[in-house]
């Protein structure tokens, strides 16, 4: 081979080389978890979950008109407990201010996510949810909890935070949301993806 | 063999070719089920499918994807559905577009370069086995540039992969009551709520109460700069303004004169020059006509303090001359 095809040989070997390692590396550096929710600008997936006390159920169209921001917890997730008091309190500073919260069971049967909820505390205004076979969770994309999706008065989804936030953050979602923002996709900490870690 | 039986035995051999065809191509709902499952990423595992995982969120999705397959779903109506909330993360091969399109074309691209190397090598085998003594430098280049080429391929890798993995994090807020004026009041109280045994809290409470206060929401407000005006936590500046605003909704709200006066002492037993204590208690005792000499005493001390500004030196000062001249306040 001469030197010049050698040379080109070679130097096309190295660019594809570098270009490969780029796109693989990009693609390495990403948590799958972490990608922006394909739900962000779409129509919320409909549900029709019943309370974890039973009774009747709670569908998210009855809910238009409305800022919805929905999040999925378990008591096996510490990231859920930490954040549990600025739920709570956030829902109780927009009660009656056109927000609704619902927080739906994560994989977690709804006698264990009552008895968590006895000593953690529960927002009057609060929905509890069951989410038998995951369906909504799977519906909405769930990767690990805490997440929680906003929902606009329109039943457009317009914002989802990943891991623990806290009442300055879902408050300020919320007015964002009000002003008519779309907040997007913010991670704010880990997830956990099931009660075994 | 008769022709009856030739053609009968024909007729068998193709039943029975068509019979293997059909049993060959034809796939039961069950293994649709478990080949889609192969194909879908658990969403909460390292890598595996849905239908390996044992995980409980994998066991929810294959109930979902046979639940499907039995309504009728086709297969790509199914992956779209999973597409639509977790986009290409659910799949185990990723998709033959966007930054993933060259990992389905590497392996042709490197094909091609392969054989059309060795095509030429061979077309040329004397020139390529041949030794190039002139050309001894350039020679020397292409392993140079290709070991470069591989160096930067590897410290692109390595800047990547010493990046934050888990992506942009922005972490918890922390309590910030530097920038608050896009911050309703409900993320305000929300914020103090849960919060309220932090003690940066006073800051926060004490710019809420000064909303409400500011449009007369004397009720909400008092709450909170009761709070602060008891707070350990609370500094000097913040326990002043507070106690002096509480003094001040108790005149005007109940015109309790004594509860006022004892608002602002207790302010000024903490900062004995503050012109609002000064200034305020001074209002009250003129307004109530309880101590008149000492309403002017208060309006003196205000005055004399040298940074105070024109517009409230000028209405201290109207004041002053309007109880020196026996006038009932405004």
């Amino acid at each position: 081979m001469n030197s010049k095809a050698l040379r080109w040989t070679g130097l096309g070997i190295a660019a594809i080389g570098v270009i490969f390692a780029v796109v693989l590396a990009s693609r390495f550096g990403t948590n799958p978890g972490l990608v922006d929710s394909p739900l962000l600008g779409e129509p919320a997936p409909q549900f029709n979950l019943s309370p974890l006390e039973g009774g009747e159920p709670v569908a998210l169209d009855s809910l238009q008109g409305d800022v919805v921001v929905l999040n999925f917890f378990a008591s096996w997730c510490p990231e859920c407990r930490a954040e549990h008091d600025d739920l709570v309190s956030t829902a109780n500073a927009f009660e009656d201010q056109g927000v609704t919260f619902i927080q739906v069971a994560y994989q977690e049967s709804p006698p264990a996510s009552l008895d968590y909820l006895v000593t953690a505390g529960r927002a009057e205004s609060t929905l509890y949810l069951a989410d038998p076979g995951s369906r909504t969770a799977i519906a909405y994309g769930v990767f690990g909890i805490p997440e929680t999706y906003f929902i606009d008065e329109t039943g457009t989804v317009v914002g989802k935070i990943i891991g623990e936030t806290d009442a300055l953050t879902l408050g300020a979602t919320i007015d964002a949301i009000k002003r008519g923002e779309d907040p997007g996709q913010k991670v704010t900490g880990s997830t956990q993806q099931s009660p075994d870690g | 063999m008769s022709n009856t039986n030739r053609l009968f035995a024909v007729a068998i051999a193709v039943m029975a070719v068509a019979l293997v065809f059909l049993m060959s191509t034809f796939e039961s709902d069950t293994d649709r089920v478990e080949q889609l499952g192969q194909a879908i990423k658990c969403p909460v595992c390292q890598g595996e499918s849905i239908g390996d995982s044992p995980a409980q969120m994998a066991r929810d999705m294959m109930a979902l994807v046979s639940q499907r397959v039995d309504e009728g779903a086709s297969d790509q109506e199914i992956v779209d559905e999973l597409l639509a909330s977790y986009s290409g993360a659910v799949l185990l091969d990723p998709p033959a577009s966007g930054s993933t399109l060259l990992l389905w074309l590497a392996p042709a691209v490197v094909l091609v370069v392969g054989v059309g190397v060795i095509l030429w090598w061979r077309r040329n085998p004397t020139e390529a086995t041949q030794p190039e003594v002139k050309e001894e430098k350039p020679r020397k280049l292409a392993p140079i540039l290709f070991l470069a080429g591989s160096l930067a391929a590897i410290v692109v890798v390595a800047g990547f992969f010493v990046q934050d993995r888990d992506g942009p994090n922005t972490g918890a807020a922390a309590i910030d009551t530097d920038n608050l004026e896009e911050v309703s009041n409900e993320t305000m109280e929300a914020v103090i709520a849960a919060n309220a045994d932090h003690p940066e809290v006073s800051g926060m409470r004490l710019a809420l109460a000064e909303r409400y206060f500011e449009v007369g929401d004397f009720s909400s407000a008092f709450p909170h700069y009761l709070e602060v005006a008891q707070s350990p936590d609370a500094s000097d500046p913040q326990a002043v303004t507070a106690l002096v605003r509480l003094g001040w909704m108790a005149w005007e709200g109940n015109r309790e004169v004594d509860a006022a006066v004892g608002l602002f002492d207790e302010a000024l037993a903490i900062d004995d020059t503050s012109a609002t204590a000064l200034f305020l208690k001074g209002q009250v005792l003129w307004c109530s006509a309880t101590d008149l000499d000492e309403a002017a005493s208060l309006f003196g001390r205000v005055l004399e303090d040298p940074t105070l500004e024109s517009d409230t030196r000028s209405v201290v000062e109207s004041d002053l001359d309007a109880l020196n001249a026996g006038a009932a306040c405004t």
